[in-house]
């Protein structure tokens, strides 16, 4: 056992993603696993080979940023600000009563603010320097929503954006727990965000060969682990959580809607893209926070799949589970909600968070969707499938994996 | 329409406020907290506006907006 063992309390949830911009509609559709995957309609998206993915409508309707704001920010930084808002109102935070000196913002992102960008550069081509909004140069890099959100609040604590590809949102929150286990802040705002559904954005996911070009039906293409998938889908959106010590969220008389007690993370060095099908250093990530938590294999009550729904992917992912889980591989209930409402790159870690927290707190595993003829090289796992089934949940592992063999790996404990 | 609601008319369309936040006694950055980049939106806007070429330094967010539309007034 680990005698360090640290427990952070999440103490407050805000989601933008496909399925819902609220927890009770994002989590009503997650387990009816009801599919908000469909054809990308803001522009002409037919030309590309894949052209389908969950998109985010409904944003103006809940957001409390001005238009004299919007119009410097991409949508990436939109939906962090309004995830953000959600998640201090469901932690119940005033920050009037907070020292904003003591508050650090944590966040995951993949490709950057793509809409902006490349309306700006559009503009930089066909009229000149002159045509470039000066915002352009504070708006589309990674690291924007976490100066937007800590402009926005006055928040002036120690904050870092991670950019690891998918595994980005996981490996901030990775990273947040440990700067606020050294007590050097109060509370931390953690999570990503994404919006890949810009034309060039778009573009980028098309080319690097991992998502699926099953359009038809849309809700049918992402298939992780089954014999005819051919990459994920993608999604946009937000994931933040308040995170802070168990003992201030009691403090507060703030009821704790469960814990992050271990994180690991470790690289496969094998490809730039592909991951080792071997599995070896993913089941290393998953032993080390194991270890962190001082847990072991046979207290893990559900493991949330990354479902890259590409061969080395899906089968690097299966090795690793049964190589650390040995038998009970075949019990423990897994899933890959993203199945759902698409892979929201960056932000998908922070997203299967927040489904693991719903997870523990209903006791209902949701299904991965789209499996109707298991891999053989997948075999050996519980994949929950089709349809939500109950399962008491005490602890979850979350695993989120990026292009070049990154792992990243969380455990999750209920309260 | 006299210069200066002209310049007034570019600033709250370009920064998308109300009429009535804009106080034609303060400084834009009193009235409306203009920032040093949105300033630089509005020498753009401006000089799209009335054909005049305006340097960085001759419109700032300390003026008010009779300085300016002197500014472009002189340059008419």
């Amino acid at each position: 056992m680990n005698k360090n063992k640290i427990a952070i309390a999440i103490s407050g949830i805000g989601i933008v993603a496909p399925c819902g911009l609220d927890k009770k509609v994002f989590w009503a559709n997650i387990k009816a696993g009801r599919s908000a995957i469909k054809n990308i309609d803001r522009y002409d998206s037919s030309l590309y080979p894949s052209h389908i993915g969950g998109q985010v409508h409904e944003l103006d309707a809940f957001s409390h940023v001005s238009s004299r704001l919007l119009q410097k920010i991409d949508p990436f930084s939109h939906m962090a600000l309004i995830a953000s808002e959600m998640a201090l109102k469901d932690a119940s935070i005033d920050l009037t009563q907070e020292n904003l000196n003591r508050i650090g913002i944590f966040m995951g992102n993949a490709l950057g603010g793509w809409l902006y960008g490349e309306t700006e550069l559009r503009d930089l081509y066909m009229e000149g320097r002159e045509g470039v909004s000066p915002y352009m140069a504070s708006a589309w890099f990674p690291a924007a929503p976490q100066g937007q959100v800590s402009i926005y609040y006055g928040i002036k604590g120690y904050s870092k954006t991670i950019v690891s590809d998918r595994a980005s949102s996981l490996m901030a929150i990775g990273h947040a727990i440990r700067v606020l286990a050294k007590g050097k802040l109060d509370f931390v705002l953690a999570g990503g965000m994404e919006a890949p559904m810009s034309p060039y954005g778009l573009l980028c996911c098309n080319t690097s060969g991992q998502i699926s070009k099953a359009n038809v039906p849309s809700e049918e293409a992402y298939k992780p682990f089954d014999k005819k998938r051919d990459g994920f889908v993608v999604g946009e959106g937000a994931a933040i959580m308040i995170l802070e010590s168990p003992e201030r969220a009691k403090k507060r008389n703030k009821e704790i809607l469960g814990f992050i007690t271990g994180y690991g993370t470790t690289c496969d060095g094998v490809d730039r893209i592909k991951a080792n099908p071997d599995g070896h250093e993913l089941a290393r990530a998953i032993r080390m926070a194991l270890e962190d938590a001082g847990l072991t294999y046979k207290d893990i009550d559900y493991i949330s799949l990354d479902g890259a729904a590409t061969l080395e992917g899906d089968v690097s992912e299966v090795r690793a589970i049964r190589e650390v889980f040995k038998e009970r591989a075949t019990v423990i209930p897994a899933s890959a909600p993203k199945t759902i409402f698409g892979n929201l790159l960056g932000a998908s870690g922070a997203v299967d968070m927040v489904v693991a927290l719903l997870v523990m707190q209903h006791s209902l595993v949701p299904p991965t969707l789209n499996l109707k003829d298991l891999d053989p090289e997948c075999a050996g796992l519980n994949i929950v499938r089709d349809k939500a089934k109950e399962y008491e949940v005490k602890r979850s592992l979350v695993i989120s994996r990026g292009r070049g063999g990154i792992n990243a790996v969380l455990v999750m404990e209920k309260v | 329409m006299d210069t200066k609601t002209q310049v007034k008319d570019v600033i709250i369309k370009l920064l998308k406020v109300k009429p009535e936040e804009l106080k034609e006694d303060m400084t834009l950055e009193q009235s409306l907290g203009v920032d040093s980049t949105e300033m630089v939106e509005i020498c753009i806007a401006l000089q799209k506006e009335f054909g005049v070429k305006i340097q960085e330094k001759e419109v700032a967010k300390t003026h008010t907006l009779v300085e300016i539309a002197n500014v472009i007034d002189r340059k008419r």
